[in-house]
């Protein structure tokens, strides 16, 4: 399960690399999305994340 | 596909794991609102209280003053639509929903995005549990409206990537017809009106147990869990398996059937609940009648914190199907303020719903009648005897009297019981009215005067 973790860590920081300076709504929409969703599989593997995922 | 639970890890997560997780997500919230809610604000400032204070449950049960729906009704209804509650800019709400209005105003509830997605992952633990999978396809019986319960529902089948299919405002025929035609598998409605389709459906000469429905799912009012006689009823119509899903909408559907059938699981990854004795704010242990207090972690546009759900439930915490969330026996077994004392005696809505289901000369079209009778509650059931018995008015006083005895021996109290002529009390398609209260106004929630 670590790894697990550990692989849904590392894509949301690929994620939140190419989120930077996006210049197209709809690929920044795709990604925040994707970042959500990602956000949302740590809390559900009782992990310690903010609230929401734009919080950090 | 073959998996027994949608999430093991979490859904079997140990207690003191899920007691660390609360109290951390607890945290985080109360600086949260703390922080974007002008109304928690102002509520834990006159409380005293900042956020660093909670470093316990207990603190945060004890100390977080609780927060009741009346209170979010009057700051909306003096800056609409939402008022100080709103904890995000109003850009991000993406949908608005109502709550039914059952028990008075309709209360206006945003939500983000995000909050549709996780409100709609409760449903699925319930869904997956009890068999649906995504190779199901879901019938929704029901026009959509404002109406947060259904939507929320057509959220989990997205999640789950079940297929759609909207009865959107057909009339009972068409909700039959279109099932005959489409082949569903999955029948999605209010528990009442899923019997109310296969009476309707009996008269149209068709037998819908034999139909493509292998499931019914349910919400909105005491169903399947609540009332194992309507479990039977609904099992029985449709030769299906019923399950049923405990929701709030302004909260979550928090609370998704267990598999074993005989209450729901606190989906704790998304609530975190205790129980209260509403006549003092204690606690009640595990195993006593308490009223639910929930706090949402999923509803970031509009945060709820040590809400007074006014259920009255019992809490059990292990469970034959494995899960280590919170279960609560037999759902919902009444309403703190439906709850009547006739002469001493607590009588719980549900508990005289189950006894009336059990008497087969006895249709599923009811009322509880709440009145004030000698500085006492009072309450009668209003009842229709089954369309078989219409011209055998005889027999009608036969049955209530045979219902009150039912009822005195079961609970200890008597209660009056009144026969009308079948087929004249109203029909629903979302939620049975069943109470009628007719208390003087003083004697009433003060939501509900």
């Amino acid at each position: 399960m670590e790894e697990r973790i550990r692989s849904i860590r590392q894509a949301r920081a690929l994620l939140a690399a190419a989120m930077q300076g996006c210049e197209l709504p709809q690929i920044e929409a795709m990604l925040r999305n994707a970042d959500m969703e990602l956000h949302w599989a740590l809390w559900n593997l009782g992990e310690p994340v903010p609230l929401r995922p734009e919080l950090g | 596909m073959n998996a027994k639970f949608w999430n093991e890890h979490t859904e079997t997560m140990p207690r003191e794991k899920l007691d660390a997780l609360h109290l951390q997500r607890l945290q985080k919230l109360c600086h949260y609102v703390y922080e974007r809610s002008p109304f928690y604000r102002g509520k834990l400032d006159a409380a005293g209280l900042k956020p660093g204070d909670i470093r316990t449950l207990e603190d945060f049960k004890h100390k977080v003053p609780l927060t009741d729906k009346s209170e979010f009704i009057d700051q909306q209804l003096a800056n609409p639509p939402y008022g100080p509650t709103l904890a995000v800019p109003e850009d991000l709400v993406c949908h608005h929903a109502e709550s039914s209005g059952t028990t008075g105003k309709p209360l206006a509830i945003p939500y983000t995005m995000y909050d549709t997605v996780r409100y709609g992952e409760s449903w699925v633990y319930g869904m997956w549990g009890l068999g649906i999978r995504p190779s199901d396809s879901l019938y929704f019986a029901f026009g959509w409206g404002n109406f947060a319960g259904f939507w929320s529902t057509y959220w989990a089948a997205r999640r789950l990537g079940c297929r759609v299919i909207s009865g959107g405002g057909l009339d009972t025929k068409g909700h039959i017809n279109a099932i005959m035609r489409l082949k569903p598998t999955v029948l999605i409605s209010t528990p009442t009106f899923a019997l109310r389709m296969a009476a309707v459906a009996a008269e149209m000469g068709i037998d819908v147990s034999k139909s493509s429905i292998k499931f019914t799912y349910h919400a909105g009012e005491p169903g399947p869990t609540a009332l194992p006689a309507m479990r039977e009823q609904i099992e029985k119509a449709w030769g299906a398996k019923a399950g049923e899903l405990l929701g709030i909408a302004e909260i979550d559907a928090f609370a998704p059937g267990c598999p074993v059938g005989d209450g729901v699981h606190v989906n704790e990854m998304n609530v975190f609940t205790w129980s209260m004795d509403a006549a003092n704010g204690n606690e009640v242990a595990e195993g006593e009648i308490g009223e639910n207090i929930i706090t949402s972690y999923v509803n970031s546009a509009q945060p709820l914190l040590n809400y007074r759900s006014h259920d009255l439930v019992r809490r059990r915490m292990s469970c034959a199907c494995g899960r280590t969330w919170t279960k609560l026996e037999g759902a919902v077994l009444g309403r703190t303020d439906f709850m009547v004392t006739v002469r001493g005696t607590n009588v719980y809505q549900t508990a005289v719903e189950n006894l009336i289901g059990e008497m087969p000369e006895v249709s599923n079209s009811y009322e509880l009648i709440l009145t004030r009778e000698a500085d006492n509650d009072a309450m009668t059931v209003r009842f229709e005897p089954i369309k078989a018995l219409a011209e055998r008015k005889d027999r009608w006083e036969e049955i209530a009297r045979q219902m009150s005895e039912k009822i005195q021996k079961a609970l200890h109290v008597r209660l009056k019981c009144e026969p009308v002529a079948p087929e004249t009390l109203p029909r629903y398609e979302l939620k049975t009215k069943r109470i009628v209260d007719q208390r003087p106004k003083e004697f009433r929630r003060a939501l509900d005067r």
